[in-house]
């Protein structure tokens, strides 16, 4: 208990979306459209919504209307989610990255192609299985720190990629850099991202 | 592509972010079964979860929970009055019936007198999102499906650029087993965005709501049957497409 406490002050955001030891009760619930689910819902994962979508868009009253919206996925998407096999907190912060990374790309006159492709990666039936245990404390302050640690190149083209949607190319063309240093500090971050999930697993 | 140069891009396959001959070849070699790659995009798809969390926590205006759970037709109404009112009249009927039925008669009738009273009250708050959204001067309305020659959908789509579009309509076709209506709203040449699920009632009926600004360049609304989970892009030809540009 304690131990949840910790995780839940060092990552307020994920541990509620790793709380998925109820979310298959949720899921049922939602799926036969019982209101009170919504608001619970609402209690488990509104705020993480609005912290991951706010830190995309930049603007409260955006931040706000996306919100709901990613509510609105959920609960006209919830039927094709399984419960019993699906990890509901990456599914719903999949869904809330995609709509605000789809309103940047509108307001900012990008092309439609890419959050056409997030949107289809999106589909619940995409989450099933996840190991979604990995993510306990330890794991997580350690990947932060490795996250911390990156160095500045390779920590933009992570944010560039998570929170501004944009692709290798595009974010060679926003950076003015060639594609080949783009995806040397993509290929770089992500290689030391994973491998500190990896190396973890196998410590524990 | 090598096995390993895969690998390494399954965070940006997970995000829909590689580029279409990418994403193409891993989707191709996924197809074939690969148990370690089908495995590194579950993984990609935890570590990508973990890195989205960083994001700085701010804690929402209240006003959020209200505004999203009224769009939902909870909170709106005033559940405690309904909660009182049911309760009242189930404590009343109590009284008047016990004396003159048995107790398992009287709990009978109790049971179905308070599922009537959520029944109702959860209808009473449906019908009051609608009625706000139709009250709103910024609506403007659009009808469909008047003096066609077939047995199209009929019906009325009422868009308010703050709130969303209303679709109320009739004469939709029965639903084979396991598919959906979806609404689309289509963009001045983009492609169609999904606007929600909903059936009809036995009669072909339904109201349905897709909460939300809408995009200024939406010029159009749709409807087409899709599996149920939903669809990202329409899979059959729309039942129903109408114009929302000229709206009055």
């Amino acid at each position: 208990m304690t131990h949840w406490l910790m995780f839940s002050v060092v990552f307020p955001i994920l541990a509620a979306a790793l709380s998925f030891r109820d979310d298959s009760d949720l899921v049922a619930r939602l799926k036969r459209r019982d209101p009170d689910a919504m608001s619970e819902l609402y209690n488990r994962y509104g705020r993480m919504m609005y912290s991951l979508i706010l830190r995309i868009v930049r603007n409260d009253a955006v931040a706000e209307d996306l919100v709901q919206e990613t509510f609105l996925r959920v609960w006209n998407r919830v039927h094709g989610f399984d419960q019993d096999r699906g990890a509901l907190g990456p599914w719903v912060l999949t869904v809330a990255r995609n709509r605000a990374i789809d309103y940047l790309r509108s307001v900012q006159g990008r092309d439609l192609e890419s959050p056409l492709e997030a949107e289809r990666m999106e589909n619940p039936s995409l989450f099933l299985n996840l190991e979604t245990d990995i993510l306990n404390i330890d794991r997580m302050r350690r990947l932060k720190t490795a996250f911390e640690k990156l160095t500045p190149n390779q920590r933009t083209v992570i944010e560039l990629a998570y929170y501004e949607g944009l692709s290798q190319t595009e974010m060679s063309e926003h950076l003015k850099q060639p594609l080949g240093t783009v995806k040397t500090w993509v290929r770089t971050a992500l290689k030391l991202l994973r491998e500190e999930l990896e190396e973890q697993q196998v410590v524990a | 592509m090598t096995h390993q140069e895969m690998q390494e891009l399954y965070e940006f396959y997970a995000l829909g972010l590689l580029e279409e001959g990418e994403r193409a070849e891993i989707d191709e070699h996924l197809r074939t079964g690969c148990a370690a790659c089908q495995s590194g995009v579950r993984r990609a798809k935890v570590t990508n979860a973990a890195i989205l969390s960083f994001a700085p926590d701010v804690a929402p205006p209240k006003r959020l929970r209200k505004r999203v759970l009224a769009g939902f037709g909870v909170e709106r109404v005033a559940w405690g009055w309904i909660a009182g009112w049911a309760t009242l009249t189930a404590g009343l009927l109590l009284g008047t019936l016990w004396f003159a039925t048995d107790a398992n008669r009287v709990r009978s009738d109790l049971a179905a007198a308070r599922e009537q009273a959520v029944r109702a009250s959860s209808e009473a708050a449906r019908v009051q999102t609608v009625l706000d959204f139709l009250n709103a001067p910024e609506t403007r309305q659009v009808t469909f499906g008047r003096g066609e020659q077939q047995q199209p959908p009929r019906g009325s789509v009422f868009v308010n650029p703050k709130s969303g579009v209303l679709l109320i309509a009739s004469n939709l076709p029965a639903l084979g087993e396991g598919k959906t209506f979806e609404m689309w709203l289509i963009p001045k040449g983009g492609a169609p965005r999904p606007a929600g699920l909903f059936k009809s009632d036995p009669g072909g009926k339904a109201t349905h709501i897709a909460p939300g600004a809408i995009d200024p360049s939406t010029s159009a609304v749709a409807i087409s049957v899709e599996p149920e989970a939903g669809s990202s892009a329409p899979t059959t030809t729309p039942i129903m497409v109408t114009s929302i540009a000229s709206a009055p």
